[in-house]
């Protein structure tokens, strides 16, 4: 037992804060909008790594409330193109030593994470992420139904639509707990001097001379010359501010839990063709998403349509659930960029940089993002693990090629 | 859910549409456009936090191709109509 | 008056000690007896009784353990609302005991247990709370990294609650469509007059109410109400149809109701809503206030009224108004003694029907005292609006402490639908607000809670909501602002005590074991808004989801915070509102399968099926490989109904078929067949297929299987959208089966079943005609995917299983061999034809995937010019190409990757195999790839494939690997 609990057991005192509320000063540094795992990464790495603390966190609401706590919390690295199982990888590596890091425990539980086949053509896409990841060095295999019944109690008979042709495996791959990822990340930002305002919503950017000059917040305004957009769903409207389209359009994105079961499932299930990933908490729950939303909006509001389509696909794999209850759905939001790969560095506006455009899989890549965006912050140049997500790429016609995986399984 | 008044069927679940994305005019004549305007015609998207225009499919009805004018925070939809070319001043 | 109810000389079918003589709307049939397990053990019970009524009667207090301590727990709520009774009832798990009726021989057990209810091991837990505050798995387990995952095993092995048996089948359940101009939600008083109101102005009205029937509190708790009356009026009334048993679990946008009964979903569209859903009794905390015989004052009077049970001995009863009072009369009347009823409030004089009781006013419970049960509770004076501990406290032997201090509006469809809180300070109560159009509430839910009251705003809500839907008129404000006045002359108040100065664990959260110190301590760590308190101390996420703790955990969180409750806010409230079976939520196994006319055909012909798309294909018959020899050498057949199939009619035809394809369309004469390609405006390949102009101004486009229904769509975008004058589209995929007929035979084979001449000169190559087969209107069209002179046969869909059997039929001589998808993929690939979306993705573009020939990049515009343009101008970085194997038995797998050493001897990917067959015909491994372009432009280049740690060789091939010149197709 960690003498920290053995202390906190016998003493009277109140526990030590993991982050505190700080005045708004009316100059940072560097202006984060975003508190979210990405947004405190960036500014644990840039106290940690650069020695900058003069950093606010802005956050228009509290710590996480945005994509940080509402996705499904599933860690993985096996990508389709080499530049993104690159930067995953980096990522995985990250979350591997976290808990050590930030002294906090983030519950990285690499049970292993299966991708579903149902198809022919879906089985090659497999092969093909397979390849691609064990000549990165990432552990990622094709298996078939025989060993896909020894993970888990998958129903492997005869499907007359998704029969379950193979899948392909990632060990590595896991889940998390994703709330505490964001609380570590804040109390170490917090304990080197970032500031972290939560309840504090970006209004307006300064842009002069097509330089970032300083941020309008409901609490105030802020001197700065460096603004970083971490936010997810709100990307557009936060570029808006200083002028730039973005190419991306923003989706909801459900998920649910089901009330705690003794744990049955010990990896985690994904099916593209089915619009269903799975896992089972450490609580017990199953948790379940989806693909995003039929139609294009800002909106959190859950919907019936996505409850009855997961309980179908959830059923359609595993038959024996069908009296297991749902105990709770909710939305975040993704922003859909056209080739699935986010939008990473420097823009037209000096002092305005980004990180969004995340899609369905922005969590998993938090630690890397923050630590590759913090050294563009202060280095002032784009580190080679995210030069392909740069946003000129578009302008350039040198597109990432990760919506390959999605339109094979014809 | 959603309902959608389909300008040719009326009222509507929203899970008798597809959905199409913002409206977004196809240059007149994408040879001689400007290379950022063509780039912004190709990638670049609005994604408007207000009311968006954008089309919609009535795939299991009438198969008609219309706009709608809804916000998307609320999702209330304001209007629906057909694509004409006075709506859009001939662009495509 | 209560005691009215209660009908003496009936003990003689009374079964278990708890057992009550027949009470006035009891809800048992006590004429028979059926029989169930608990743990094993065989307990009786009536027709009508839940899990939890009967063991109750039986004289079992613990029903569960807590999720973290092992704490035993008994019935607190009877209402469904707690997690105190989740049991495991067969392979079902979390079933709440007090709403599920026993059935025959039904099997329950305790969960999370071990090894038994009576004696749970993990309760050992306790020992060690004070070094596992709330978040300690945060805090520990770090070190050293490798034994997290043995942590993590033992985390895993004490979580969750019931068990799901791999076995259970999916089982039977449906879903039903509902309309109804006026939907009410919840049958209680206020529910019943707003449907009565709403109906008797012409609305067509439905009711949903959660339990057996309607009535709500006045089935149970209430003083002299015409429930009777009402219930009978409800059931005359044509225009009311009531669905019971019927929870409504949520709200969607527009009014979209989602209700459950048992294995049913209904999917309501309401065009007014009144909400009369009512209220949860809140809980107290005082010291071991989870101790079985603690419970809250609606759970006696149902387990009194309903079941007829007696719930306890002797009784304390905490209460801070009135409810409090009318269930300490109901217990006298069930013979329990009282010994003390505690009031918050001061008290005086001795209530009617009270003589003998003490009573204690501006006193609380300091402490519920007991091992296991409760024995006594401990109880103390308010002072000075703090609450002090020692002082003045006395100690009350009982085994029933009844709580009913306060409601907490059952706001959950209010809120999901965009109602808002304001926190009433005069009242210490809820009250909702921002209500969306035609969204109405009544009764206890909205701060109701006199009968009369809550009838008459019922009345109005109904009304109004009828109104809503243009039946009748909407109430005059002047009714609206007189009932408001009643309600705040009520001058009710919820207790507001949020916790006693105890020393023990006081829960705030049955489900999670969650404290007041806990809830404490999480705050002064930071986490101190209501969202960060839910995450971090997992309060009211479990099975309740804050039913019982959210009201408390919001004063509590204020209170140590030191703000107002308003400005402390609450966790969003997220459907649904009770939890639903993923079985109800499916529905049942529908996942649709398209099947072609020929479908059992292919199947008694031992056709092995696979999925494509949304079709079933026979893969092969059995030995593909011979399949393809046949077609190489004499004849097959294959259903190629999948195919997309569109036809185009109109003057416009040809300028609509220029823009969409990348390929010259003007100039194609009737009679004629081409392949085309079709892109997007970025040049991305969307599909391919072949395009006839079967006559003046009508052309039959065949589109990939899978793309049929996107490119349908897409066309019909760009038609709607301005390039639709002269143009009409019509989708005939399904109306049309098509069979193509391929290899050197197929000529003789089909003109044995057709007068059109079809000789080469007649039908030549890329010709499209009309034609009879087997008396059938059919089109021909002469094309070859296969490289084989091939005929594709489209006709009717009704008449598909004859065409093709005549073909069968009159392929006899020719040893006619029915062909399948694998066949064809070997066929294909053996003439280096692409299969769009395998050999390609959602990048390639057409010149990249050495489809240069059909792009015409000097016609006027067309959808991807300006990119391909673009693309020619730059040339490609990546091209597809053929290959052929250098160990001419060795297929490499699709998939694999292409690479070579960089400078430093790593291996860099360089390209990927999209399609690898043995060719039978050529008895060597082929098949085509991305490769750089520079390795790609020279055939007979050698390259590097990478499988599983071995490096194979392959050649770049250039064009076909079969029949390259096409003489085949020409015959």
């Amino acid at each position: 037992m960690p003498f920290r609990l053995i202390r906190q057991g016998f003493s009277s005192g109140p526990p030590p804060r993991m982050w505190r509320s700080q005045p708004l000063k009316d100059h940072y540094d560097v202006v984060i909008i975003g508190g979210g795992a990405h947004g405190l990464a960036c500014a644990y790495y840039l106290a940690t790594e650069h020695g900058i603390t003069d950093v606010a966190v802005l956050d228009k609401n509290y710590i996480g409330s945005g994509g940080s706590g509402r996705n499904t919390a599933i860690i993985r690295s096996n990508y389709l193109t080499p530049e993104g199982v690159l930067f995953y990888n980096e990522s995985v590596k990250l979350y591997e030593r976290m808990s050590a890091d930030l002294k906090f425990n983030v519950m990285f539980s690499q049970r292993g994470h299966l991708t579903l086949a149902h198809t022919d053509g879906a089985v090659n896409t497999m092969r093909r992420r397979a390849e691609v990841n064990q000549l990165q060095g990432v552990d990622s295999r094709l298996i078939w139904p025989d060993e896909i019944g020894r993970l888990c109690p998958l129903d492997l008979s005869d499907h007359p639509r998704y029969p379950i042709l193979a899948a392909l495996y990632h060990p590595p791959g896991g889940i998390i707990r994703h709330d505490a990822v964001v609380w570590g990340f804040a109390h170490q930002a917090d304990k080197r001097g970032v500031h972290i305002h939560q309840q504090t919503e970006v209004t307006g950017i300064h842009v002069e001379g097509g330089k970032v000059r300083g941020v309008e917040t409901t609490r105030g305004r802020i001197k700065t010359g460096m603004v970083h957009n971490a936010t997810a769903g709100w990307g557009s409207t936060i570029a808006t501010m200083v002028g730039l389209k973005l190419p991306m359009n923003t989706f909801p994105l459900q998920a649910c839990v089901t009330e705690p079961l003794k744990p049955f499932l010990n990896v985690v299930v994904v099916s593209g063709s089915l619009h269903v990933y799975v896992s089972q908490s450490d609580r017990g729950e199953l948790v379940m998403g989806a693909s995003v939303d039929p139609f294009a909006s800002y909106s959190l509001d859950s919907s019936l349509d996505f409850l009855e389509g997961i309980a179908g696909h959830m059923l359609e794999l595993f038959p024996f659930l069908s009296k297991v209850r749902v105990l709770r759905q909710w939305a975040g939001l993704c922003e859909m960029p056209p080739d699935y790969s986010p939008l990473m560095g420097f823009t037209p506006v000096q002092g305005f940089v980004l990180d969004v455009g995340w899609g369905t899989y922005g969590f998993k890549a938090s630690p890397i993002c923050g630590k590759t965006m913090a050294e563009l912050i202060a280095s002032g140049r784009t580190p080679e693990l995210i030069a392909p997500f740069r946003l000129s790429r578009f302008a350039e016609r040198d597109l990432v090629g990760e919506k390959g995986a999605a339109s094979v399984g014809h | 859910m959603l309902i959608l008044e389909c300008p040719n069927c009326g009222p509507r679940n929203a899970s008798e549409f597809r959905f199409g994305g913002e409206y977004k005019p196809r240059p007149q004549d994408p040879m001689a456009a400007g290379e950022e305007e063509w780039v912004e015609y190709l990638y670049m998207r609005d994604n408007t936090m207000g009311v968006q225009k954008e089309w919609w499919y009535h795939n299991s009805g009438c198969g008609m191709w219309f706009l709608a004018e809804r916000h998307t925070r609320t999702s209330e939809v304001l209007k629906t109509y057909q694509w004409s070319s006075d709506t859009a001043s001939g662009d495509v | 008056m209560q005691s009215e109810r209660a009908i003496a000389g009936e003990s003689g079918h009374n079964r278990g000690p708890n057992r009550l003589p027949a009470q006035a709307g009891e809800v048992l049939d006590r004429s028979t007896s059926i029989r169930f397990s608990f743990n094993g053990k065989v307990y009786s019970a009536h027709p009508g009784d839940t899990i939890a009524s009967a063991l109750t009667a039986a004289g079992v207090r613990v029903l569960s353990r807590s999720f973290k301590y092992h704490r035993p727990r008994g019935l607190l709520c009877c209402s469904g609302h707690c997690p105190n009774c989740l049991v495991q009832v067969g392979d079902e798990p979390n079933v709440r005991a007090c709403q599920q009726p026993v059935e025959e021989g039904m099997e329950v057990q305790a969960q999370n247990v071990w090894p038994s209810l009576e004696r749970d091991l993990m309760s050992v837990n306790q020992l060690f709370s004070r070094f596992m505050p709330v978040g300690f798995y945060y805090k520990t387990f770090i070190h050293p990294r490798s034994l997290w995952p043995f942590y993590e095993g033992m985390l895993r092995r004490a979580a969750g609650l019931g068990k799901v048996d791999p076995e259970t089948p999916w089982g039977t359940f449906d879903k039903q469509y509902l309309h109804a101009d006026v939907v009410v939600v919840g049958g209680g008083p206020a529910g019943i007059s707003a449907a009565l109101s709403a109906a008797s102005q012409g609305a067509r009205v439905l009711l949903c109410d959660e339990n057996s029937a309607p009535g709500g509190h006045l089935r149970f708790a209430a003083a002299a109400a015409p429930l009777a009356a009402l219930l009978k009026e409800l059931e005359e009334h044509p225009g009311i149809e009531v669905l019971s048993d019927t929870a409504v679990v949520g709200w969607y946008q527009d009014n979209w109701l989602a209700a459950v009964r048992a294995t049913r979903l209904f999917k309501i569209r309401a065009q007014a809503l009144v909400v009369a859903t009512g209220a949860y009794e809140r809980p107290l905390l005082f010291d071991d206030n989870d101790l079985p015989g603690v419970m809250l004052g609606s759970a006696v009077q149902r387990l009194i009224h309903l079941f007829g049970i007696k719930p306890g001995e002797r009784a304390v009863v905490a209460t801070a108004n009135d409810d409090g009072w009318q269930v300490a009369a109901d217990l006298r009347a069930a013979g329990v003694q009282v010994a003390a009823v505690v009031d918050e409030r001061p008290v005086e004089g001795v209530a009617e029907g009270m003589e003998g009781v003490r009573v204690l006013g501006e006193h609380y419970i300091l402490a519920a005292r007991g091992a296991g049960a409760v024995r006594a509770a401990l109880v103390a004076p308010v002072e000075g609006g703090g609450h002090s501990a020692g002082t003045g406290a006395q100690e009350f032997p009982c085994d029933l402490i009844v709580v009913s201090a306060g409601w907490t509006p059952a706001a959950d469809l209010v809120y999901t639908a965009g109602g808002r809180s304001i926190y009433d300070e005069e009242r210490a109560e809820m009250r909702l607000s921002d209500l969306p159009p035609g969204f109405y509430l009544a009764g206890r839910v909205s701060g109701t809670h006199g009968v009369e009251e809550q009838l008459e705003e019922g009345r109005l809500a109904g009304g109004a909501a009828a109104a809503f839907c243009g039946w009748g008129s909407a109430p005059e404000a002047a009714e609206i602002a007189a009932l408001e006045e009643r309600k705040t002359a009520e001058k009710r108040r919820t207790s507001e005590r949020v916790r006693a100065a105890g020393k023990k664990k006081q829960f705030l959260c049955y489900c999670e074991d969650v404290t007041d110190g806990d809830l404490e301590t999480a705050v002064a760590e930071g986490y101190d808004s209501m969202e960060l308190l839910k995450r971090y101390s997992t309060i009211s996420m479990g099975p309740c989801q804050g039913k019982m703790c959210s009201m408390n955990a919001l004063h509590l969180c204020a209170q140590v915070r030191g703000q107002s409750v308003q400005e402390t806010g609450r966790t969003t409230s997220r459907p649904p509102a009770k939890p639903v079976s993923l079985g109800a939520l499916a529905g049942q196994n529908m996942e649709p399968v398209q099947r072609t006319p020929i479908h059992n055909w292919h199947q008694e012909r031992g056709a092995k099926m696979m999925v494509a798309g949304l079709w079933l294909r026979p893969e092969h018959y059995g030995d593909p490989e011979a399949e393809v020899r046949a077609v190489r050498q004499g004849v097959g057949l294959i259903d190629v109904s999948t195919l997309g199939k569109i036809q185009l009619n109109g003057p416009g035809v040809p300028d609509l078929l220029e823009r969409v394809y990348v390929n010259q369309w003007r100039k194609l004469g009737v009679g004629r067949v081409r392949y085309g390609v079709m892109c997007n405006d970025e040049g991305v390949v969307l599909d391919d297929g072949v395009c006839a102009h079967t006559k003046k101004e009508e052309w039959y486009m065949s589109t990939t299987s899978s793309g049929a229904s996107g490119i349908f769509e897409w066309m019909q975008w760009w038609v709607q959208a301005g390039w639709g004058a002269g143009v009409h589209l019509t989708d005939l995929t399904d109306v049309y089966s098509a069979f193509n007929l391929s290899g050197p035979q197929s000529r003789a084979l089909l003109q044995k079943l057709t007068e059109r001449d079809l000789a080469n000169e007649a039908l030549p190559y890329m010709r499209v005609r009309a034609a009879r087969v087997a008396g059938v209107p059919c089109r021909l069209l002469r094309i070859g995917f296969t490289g084989e002179l091939s005929y594709e046969i489209h006709c009717p869909s009704a008449s598909g299983l004859h065409v093709w059997e005549a073909l069968m039929e009159a392929g006899g001589e020719f040893n006619l061999v029915p062909f399948g998808v694998e066949a064809q993929r070997i066929l294909r690939l053996e003439k280096a034809h692409i299969i769009v979306g395998q050999d390609t993705d959602a990048t390639s573009d057409p010149l990249a995937a050495d489809m240069a020939w059909a792009v015409k990049l000097d016609k006027s515009d067309f959808l991807g010019k300006r990119e391909l343009v673009r693309v020619a101008n730059e040339g490609s970085r990546q091209r597809l190409a053929g290959f052929v194997m250098e160990g001419a038995e060795e297929v490499p797998e699709e998939g694999l990757q292409i690479v070579e050493r960089d400078a430093g001897g790593e291996l860099e990917i360089i390209g990927w195999v999209t399609s690898s067959r043995f060719s039978p015909t050529l008895q060597q491994a082929i098949g085509l790839c991305w490769l750089p372009r520079e390795v790609a432009a020279q055939a007979g280049n050698a390259f590097t494939i990478y499988r599983r740690g071995k490096l194979l060789r392959a050649r770049v091939h250039h064009g076909a690997f079969f029949d390259p010149q096409g003489e085949r197709l020409n015959m």
